[in-house]
């Protein structure tokens, strides 16, 4: 029997009748599966989509990447599954650097000033160009070219320019990890970030550093975690993190250490003391500890470390033991824990447990990585410190600087106000800005210039760390200019940073390539010449420069750091240094005339956005709508805070709290939860931006312009977590903007939203668990209400 | 009795979401957002709980400080074998189609959102207003993605246009799909490799293993529905077992 959808519809409505006639006539099942009539987008395949490899610098650490491109439109940015970074995996900020090629509010022209306080008005390449070109010649030996610490050709013509033109090179990163470096050039000599083998690992000890989220390279990261989840190391690896704030990281850990801010130190030393007291590891291990140490190891027992830390002892003789024992075991750290004035003391006291369970230059341990294949670019990059900052500054105040040229980096937004900055960039002649979007540190441009996006340039990037062995990623146009809709123009008439440079130096007789195009071609050429192996091989150069293209660049497993010897000659003396000194104390009359509802003291705990991170980002409304994966807040800023230190406060969620510091205050939505330390608060890096287009601009505030002034006196890196502030309601309130609450929990069983076993354990067994423990709740209420009843 | 190959077809596509390597990090939110042209998620419907998002991470907490733990699921449309939200809609927008998937018919829908609130997992959303993005962001839309208008109901399809594009591909090559060659936005790219893709009809395939592992479990059992979405629980060493509890 056939029937049609109409007849169909009509039995239907004939409810059981309909039933019955259907079940009779035994109806074949598939003829009332009604499928859709029309061709959908879904269902067609509308020609031919090309995926180019390329790799991504400013906002995925080098990550070898590859684009979808659709009749010459980007459409889609994934993981490359053959770079040895990420492996194929994403991370969540890859598709909004798609916002930034289209970006609606992108810098079409060059834009000039004519006076210091004047408007910008468009002018032609060939204006801009003639402006800068003078600008340069005039300003022989006083100039500064800012960048954001790159690894790549660009790099390379940066520095090459400065040094034809007596100018100096700074690298900017508001949250950069110079102590952290500092110490491990101390400690083991190394000269680059090392790779951390996470996923031949047994037992990972984290301080700080929120690696799963925004530290350094979390595509890697993220893709070794999962192996280690898996259980590539032997069984399933144990993760311990410590952070006063629950991050991204600290939630995945199976064990979260709070300390007080600042106690990391005695906290790494205390587990070595539990560990060297009850002989968990060899002699020999414990010696070669011992041997690098000149102070009295009992002052960090644990139970004097417990008091100090506010942790328990339990706790850090269990991750003692599981450090000890169920090896490879790893120790890495920076982020937070870095961040206080005994920084290098405290990075060097959790590095320094990779000695005690021979974790240095060991499979699932530390692995040094080598150098550059191109020794023309360096394989590291971190932001200058503090000190070198001020001393920059200080330079730009007393006119030492003529030309100021900047690119990757907003340092009007990322740079604390105490350093003065607002006032010494005011004071230099000439200053230049390359971008795509307008930012804060263009309102002080005299010229700014618009600049392709990493997906319309030619470029290399080198990423830090490496996996081990060396890596080169390239970087190529895999789009051109694009027009707009009505074809009256392109969005962007932007040029590439390096290009331009390039071009302006040769005008000015300083020859250091034609075009980057050529000059990275030129250079993949040579590396034919200069090796046998690795992952392209061919016997023609064109073909290799080709195959490395068309794979997103070029790697080789075997060319490891084969000369590093762990040596403790190499490893200077750790002198104690745990009384740290990050409390910017405000004076008593400044804590109580602050706020007539509430006020008290707080470790201020800045952290970078997992989606806008510090602000990089902030421009692309995905990245703005992307829920935090703690508060699943978005568009905003916000404080985390203690939910029963808040309850005591009687801050409720949404209050406006002002936020004061010595240096100034901002406002920020209260977002109360229980995965803070009482006395710390969380606020995200990156919203404050005064320009940055319709999706950045005046959103939110910038934490980092109240920093206090304090600095790692050894590395003179600021110690951005290390300021206290006092914290008060305004009066005011707003819903937060977050994705939490938007739908019910849905329970696995009442009150189990998310299924939890034990290692042994299935989850048929731990759902009838929670269903007894349920019941045996449920009848417990119910015999205490009628006890009360009675 | 039937079998799932003579009820589904050659294939019944089906997905493994692995809580213990689940990081909560939204990579998988925002490239499900990428491909599948979904609205700008403004501030303004985020606060008004009107957003958009085919997949979420939520995030539960558990227990107080200082013994936290925060919990991540990744939510989407379970593609249940009993879908709730078939039998209701009125105009048959939603369907089950041959290969396991629960499918929106955007041009029947006529915005009743009766599936919305037959569906216990909270996956199905309504477009409030006309999707809009600035001219120059139309660039990065998919053509292969519909853009749905003001007041049709859309979910996460398993990215079917994936699935229909790399089929093609395969047979105009004159072979079989492979196991893995299909990636959703999702699956492609979760950082950990804890999204997984496949055909549940394959034995072979890593969804047909995975399903059988002793952590799998589906959401909400006890309706029914019998998702084609299998979760593997959270591991915590921590945890007393069951052995230890209610005995």
């Amino acid at each position: 029997m056939k029937i049609n959808r109409r007849e169909f519809l009509s039995l239907t409505g004939k409810s059981a009748a309909g039933a019955m006639i259907f079940a009779a006539c035994g109806l074949p099942e598939k003829e009332l599966i009604v499928q859709s009539p029309v061709g959908y987008p879904e269902d067609l395949v509308r020609g031919e989509d090309a995926w180019y490899a390329t790799s991504m610098p400013d906002y995925a650490n080098g990550d070898g990447v590859i684009v979808r491109v659709v009749q010459g439109r980007a459409t889609k940015v994934e993981g490359n599954p053959d770079h040895p970074i990420n492996r194929g995996v994403a991370t969540a900020r890859y598709d909004s650097t798609l916002q930034i090629l289209y970006h609606p509010d992108r810098i079409k022209e060059p834009l000039s000033r004519y006076s210091k306080s004047g408007n910008v008005i468009n002018v032609s390449w060939n204006k801009a160009t003639n402006d800068l070109r003078n600008m340069i010649r005039d300003s022989k030996d006083k100039i500064t070219i800012v960048t954001n610490p790159l690894r790549s050709h660009s790099s390379y013509v940066s520095s090459e320019f400065a040094k034809k033109f007596g100018a100096k090179n700074m690298y900017f990163d508001p949250i950069n990890q110079n102590t952290q470096q500092h110490t491990l050039k101390r400690i083991f000599d190394l000269d680059r970030l090392p790779h951390f083998d996470i996923e031949n690992s047994q037992t990972i000890l984290s301080f700080g550093a929120d690696w799963l989220s925004t530290w350094y390279s979390p595509a890697q990261y993220n893709e070794m975690y999962g192996a280690f989840r898996e259980g590539n190391g032997g069984e399933r690896g144990y993760f311990v993190h410590v952070d006063p704030r629950m991050s991204n990281t600290a939630a995945s850990a199976d064990l979260w250490l709070s300390p007080i801010p600042g106690t990391e130190s005695d906290l790494a030393l205390g587990i070595a003391y539990e560990i060297i007291t009850n002989n968990l590891v060899e002699e020999k291990f414990i010696n070669q500890f011992l041997s690098v140490i000149d102070f009295n190891l009992n002052e960090y027992s644990t139970s004097i470390v417990a008091k100090k830390c506010d942790i328990s002892e339990e706790k850090i003789k269990e991750t003692a033991k599981h450090f000890a024992k169920h090896t490879p075991s790893i120790a890495f750290g920076g982020g937070s824990s870095e961040a206080h004035t005994n920084g290098t003391f405290t990075t060097t006291a959790i590095y320094c447990l990779n000695i005690l369970t021979n974790s240095i230059n060991t499979k699932g341990g530390i692995i040094p990585n080598p150098e550059s294949v191109l020794p023309k670019i360096n394989s590291t990059a971190t932001g200058n410190s503090l000190a070198d900052w001020e001393n920059e500054i200080n330079r730009w105040s007393n006119g030492e600087v003529k030309t100021l040229i900047i690119r990757g980096a907003d340092i009007l937004h990322g740079m604390p106000e105490f350093t003065g900055i607002k006032e010494a960039i005011s004071k230099v002649e000439n200053v230049v800005c390359f971008g795509q979007v307008y930012n804060d540190t263009m309102d002080y441009a005299d010229l700014i210039l618009p600049e392709d996006t990493c997906f319309e340039s030619w470029d290399t990037n080198i990423p830090e760390p490496a996996p081990g062995y060396q890596v080169l990623g390239t970087q190529q146009p895999i789009v051109g200019q694009t027009m707009t809709s009505d074809g009256s123009g392109v969005i962007s008439n932007s040029k590439s940073f390096g290009d331009l440079i390039l071009q302006i130096s040769k005008d000015l007789g300083e020859n250091i390539g034609n075009d980057m195009e050529s000059m990275i071609k030129g250079d993949l050429k040579e590396l034919h010449g200069n090796v046998s192996d690795g992952s392209i091989i061919s016997n023609s150069s064109d073909n290799f420069t080709n195959g490395i293209l068309q794979r997103g660049g070029w790697w080789n497993l075997s060319n490891k750091n084969k000369n590093f010897k762990l040596s403790t000659k190499g490893i200077s003396s750790i002198k104690s240094n745990s009384d740290f000194s990050s409390i910017d104390h405000h004076s008593d009359e400044e804590q109580n005339s602050g706020d007539k509802h509430h006020s008290s003291d707080f470790f201020l705990a800045p952290f970078i956005s997992n989606s806008i991170l510090d602000g990089r980002l902030a421009y692309a409304p995905w990245a703005q709508q992307t829920p935090d994966p703690i508060s699943s807040a978005s568009w905003s800023t916000w404080v985390e805070i203690n939910s029963h230190q808040a309850e005591d406060l009687n801050i409720r969620e949404g209050d406006i709290l002002q936020i004061a510091s010595s240096n100034g205050s901002i406002e920020a939505l209260a977002y109360p939860h229980p995965g803070i330390r009482p006395g710390v608060i969380g606020v995200p890096i990156g919203q404050g931006n005064k320009n940055g287009g319709r999706y950045a601009e005046g959103r939110g505030s910038n934490v980092l312009s109240i920093l206090a002034n304090m600095r790692d006196s050894e590395s003179g890196a600021l110690a951005w977590a290390a300021t206290k502030v006092t914290v008060s309601k305004t009066g005011n309130r707003r819903k937060v903007p977050k994705m939490e609450g938007d739908v019910e929990a849905r329970p696995v069983e009442p009150g189990v939203p998310v299924l939890v076993v034990s290692p042994n354990e299935t989850a048929k067994e731990a759902q009838e668990h929670n269903h007894h423990q349920y019941q045996k709740e449920l009848f417990e209420k119910k015999d205490s209400k009628s006890k009360s009843d009675h | 009795m039937t079998t799932d190959v003579e009820k589904f077809g050659t294939r019944n596509w089906g997905m493994i979401a692995d809580l213990d390597k689940c990081t909560g990090c939204q990579a998988c939110v925002l490239a499900c957002q990428a491909e599948n042209n979904i609205p700008i998620n403004t501030e303004d419907r985020v606060e008004r709980a009107r957003s958009i998002s085919w997949i979420r991470v939520e995030r539960y907490w558990e227990g107080d400080f200082p013994d936290t733990k925060a919990r991540f699921i990744p939510i989407m449309c379970q593609h249940c074998e009993n879908a709730p939200c078939e039998p209701v809609c009125p105009v048959y927008a939603s369907y089950h189609n041959s290969e396991g998937l629960n499918v929106q018919v955007y041009n029947r829908c006529v915005g009743t959102r009766y599936c919305a609130n037959a569906c216990p997992y909270i996956v199905r959303f309504f477009n409030y207003w006309d999707p809009v993005w600035p001219e120059s962001l139309r660039n990065h839309l998919n053509p292969d993605v519909t853009i749905r208008s003001r007041g049709i109901m859309e979910k996460c399809s398993f990215c079917i246009q994936r699935i229909n594009r790399t089929s093609r591909k395969a047979k105009s090559e004159g072979r079989e799909l492979e196991d893995g060659e299909i990636q959703t936005a999702c699956s492609a790219a979760c950082g950990t490799h804890g999204i997984v893709f496949g055909d549940l009809n394959d034995p072979e395939s890593r969804v047909s293993k995975l399903r059988n592992h002793k952590r799998a479990f589906t959401l909400l059992e006890q309706f029914g529905t019998d998702p084609n979405v299998i979760y593997l629980a959270k591991i915590d060493p921590n945890k007393k077992g069951s052995e230890e509890g209610h005995h």
